[in-house]
């Protein structure tokens, strides 16, 4: 526990248990460090990373051995796939009985091995102090990730006593992320730049993760160039800015995917060309070169070829290309690139997505779920943190409410984890008590760990849940709609979801429930007012909506769907 | 598809075998021959010591033979995602190596 004060810690998500008790114990001793009791070690971890998303922080989770280990799993698994600073403790069976199939005992190391970004195991309680220190330098420098230290039961008894230090700095000799990049590859970027008349911005978590944002808007004052973000990157770049196309890939904006397939520049700015960015990567931008700026060497170049590549903290790189491109300003004329907008504004006016829809508040039709989130960005004006969790709501939740600010945009990308939503909210509102904070989720989602509204009347956590309730797990049936003859296998309940507001009353909280689009802009308001509570807003939508555009498979990024009947 | 060989050297420490290997699995490479030694002379890896500004010492440093069968583009991510383990020191197929994070054009193992 000192370790961790020295470390700056402030808060834990955890769940005490047998391996786990003489550090709980500790905790109990202790007032620097707050603990948070949550319901379920998933929820733990999840709620920690909603905290590091929102902080820049690293989250920090405790847990016992076994089952509370292996609760945790699926958490550190989301935050590995998102690059996400993460330190789990994890207890462990004391070391004499490793390896006898002791109670409780889960080779922690081993199961958790492929989700990590490293692991220790403790064999001498002198080396806490140094581990703790390692395992934040490791979690939170180059590409972040997750780490795991677990610590057999004896390495923490009260009598295991020793000359406590806590290291200054960390260093690894075999780890040296990379910071600066070379000149020359700044160098042969800014040639790039400057001979290019179809260019385009393309930042992901990575630029988040690098607390990039100032840079790249600097960055582009210059260049000028249209800008998309990846469903990680999105408030990297603000989306009311007049250069902003929207978010790219599967579910991208029309405009964002034509600009990515027609440019004869792609500047990636911490994004990996992922699978649901490049559609099929031998179609992907035929005649675009590939500046890719990456802290990581393995993300460069893994799917799509980058012509020149740049490592190092990507604001480092941001910023060093601006300075040198400055110096080179006489060889470049922005307004060279007006042909280019010219195109991207006619593409936006042919296909954008429709932000009138909330406008109609008539009862001619079922409410629209796009019209909810567009009620929601606009009572909060814009400012809220929103959390998420996995499906149509999701996509909508990230194309129609805009941010222009990182760190607001809290969702599970990489791995797309259903369940995530509640606890990372709840992680956000520990850090931001303030703040307006929103899950925007589906009746599936919810439900996966809903248990946490527990913990929100533990510890007076006034989020707000809006619940889009399609009645069914509404992305599955929409690739069953489209790929499957229709046949929604497995993708409905069967009239037996729970009633909402009464399972968020017997939680201690207040529910509301809109089923009439008449009612939804006056329902959705009547919930932001309760500002020291949490309010369960169940909204019955269209269940047969679709999340468009979204690319026809296997294609290029210019195929794609963009309604029910109508493809590019 | 040829058969290739790499070498690497890293840190003698409980699991980082197990990380090397399981990498080969998780990314769907195989192994074709393994070998593992711990390296007792370290005259060949002055220049790594130097530009680590280390010291090796006995029973520190594993040195690990890998053949495997891939094409050349695998064979540059297998580099990368070894040299991204942070218990890896150094990583060379034939012509390259990756020392500390950092390509050197050159076989320094
Ligand atoms: C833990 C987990 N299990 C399964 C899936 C696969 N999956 C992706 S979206 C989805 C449906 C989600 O339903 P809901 O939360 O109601 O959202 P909707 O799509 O209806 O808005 C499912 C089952 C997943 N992403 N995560
Ligand atoms: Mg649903």
């Amino acid at each position: 526990m000192q370790a961790l004060h020295d470390e700056g810690v402030e808060l834990i998500f955890g769940y005490p248990g047998g391996a786990a008790l003489h550090i709980y114990d500790a905790i109990f001793r202790q007032d620097k460090i707050d603990h948070i009791l949550v319901r379920h070690e998933q929820g733990a971890t999840h709620a920690a990373d909603g905290y590091s998303r929102a902080t820049g922080k690293p989250g920090v989770v405790l847990v016992t051995s076994g089952p509370g280990a292996t609760n945790a799993i699926t958490g550190i698994a989301t935050a590995f796939m998102d690059s996400i600073p993460m330190v789990v403790i994890s207890g462990q069976v004391a070391s004499h009985l490793i390896g006898t199939d002791a109670f409780q005992e889960t080779d922690m190391i081993g199961v958790s091995r492929p989700i990590v970004k490293h692991s220790y195991t403790v064999f001498n309680a002198e080396e806490i102090p140094k581990i703790i220190k390692e395992a934040f330098y490791v979690a939170t420098s180059g590409r972040p990730g997750p780490v795991v230290i677990d610590i057999p039961k004896d390495m923490t008894a009260p009598d295991n006593l020793f000359d406590y230090s806590y290291p200054e700095e960390a260093k690894i000799r075999s780890y040296n992320p990379p910071i600066e990049p070379e000149q020359n590859q700044i160098d042969r970027a800014v040639e790039a730049i400057l001979i290019s008349k179809k260019p385009v911005i393309y930042a992901g978590g990575g630029a988040i993760a690098s607390n990039a944002e100032k840079e790249l808007l600097e960055l582009n004052e210059i260049i000028d160039a249209p800008v998309t973000n990846t469903l990680m990157g999105l408030g990297i770049y603000p989306a009311s800015h007049h250069r902003f196309l929207g978010m790219l890939g599967m579910h991208g904006t029309y405009q964002a995917n034509m600009a990515m397939h027609n440019a004869d520049l792609i500047i990636a700015v911490g994004a990996r060309f992922d699978d649901r960015i490049t559609n099929k990567p031998s179609k992907f931008a035929p005649n675009a070169k590939v500046v890719h700026l990456d802290v990581d060497h393995s993300s460069v170049s893994k799917i799509i070829e980058a012509n020149v590549a740049v490592f190092g903290q990507v604001k480092n790189s941001l910023k060093l290309i601006k300075e040198t491109l400055e110096k080179k300003l006489d060889s470049y004329d922005p307004f060279a690139l007006q042909p280019w907008h010219d195109q991207i504004k006619e593409w936006k006016s042919l296909h954008g997505l429709n932000y009138e829809l909330y406008k109609d508040e008539s009862d001619d039709h079922p409410i629209l779920p796009q019209a909810v989130v567009q009620h929601v960005h606009e009572i909060t004006n814009g400012k809220a943190y929103v959390t998420s969790d996995v499906g149509q709501h999701q996509m909508f939740a990230a194309q129609y409410y805009h941010f222009d600010k990182p760190r607001r945009w809290i969702n599970s990308g990489g791995l797309g984890t259903m369940g995530f939503g509640l606890p990372a909210a709840m992680g956000v509102k520990l850090a931001f008590p303030k703040d307006e904070v929103v899950c925007i989720t589906g009746e599936g989602s919810i439900q996966m760990c809903i248990q946490e509204l527990s913990t929100c009347l533990q510890y007076n956590l006034p989020i707000k849940i809006i619940n889009i309730n399609n009645e069914a797990l509404g992305m599955v049936k929409q690739w069953q709609d489209m790929n499957y003859g229709g046949r929604h296998s497995e993708s409905t309940y069967q009239n037996s979801l729970p009633d909402f507001i009464k399972l968020a009353e017997s939680y201690g909280h207040v529910g509301i429930k809109i089923t009439k689009n008449s009612d939804l802009s006056k329902g959705l308001k009547k919930a932001f007012e309760m500002k020291d509570r949490l309010v369960f807003v169940d909204i019955y939508v269209d269940p047969s909506e679709h999340v468009y555009p979204m690319q026809v498979a296997n294609g290029s990024l210019e195929n794609m769907w963009l309604s029910k009947d109508e493809q590019t | 598809m040829i058969k290739r060989k790499l070498i690497l050297i890293m840190e003698n420490k409980p699991g980082a075998l197990v990380r090397v290997v399981g990498l080969f699995h998780q990314r769907g490479y195989n192994i074709e021959t393994l070998h593992v030694d711990s390296v007792k002379d370290f005259s060949t890896y002055k220049d790594i010591e130097k530009k680590l500004e280390t010291k090796f010492e006995d029973n520190q440093i594993s040195r690990l033979t890998i053949e495997t069968m891939v094409s050349d583009d695998l064979m540059r991510q297998i580099l990368r995602q070894l040299n991204k383990l942070i218990d890896v020191i150094a990583v060379s197929n034939e012509e390259t190596t990756y020392l500390k994070g950092v390509l050197l054009d050159e076989n320094l193992l």
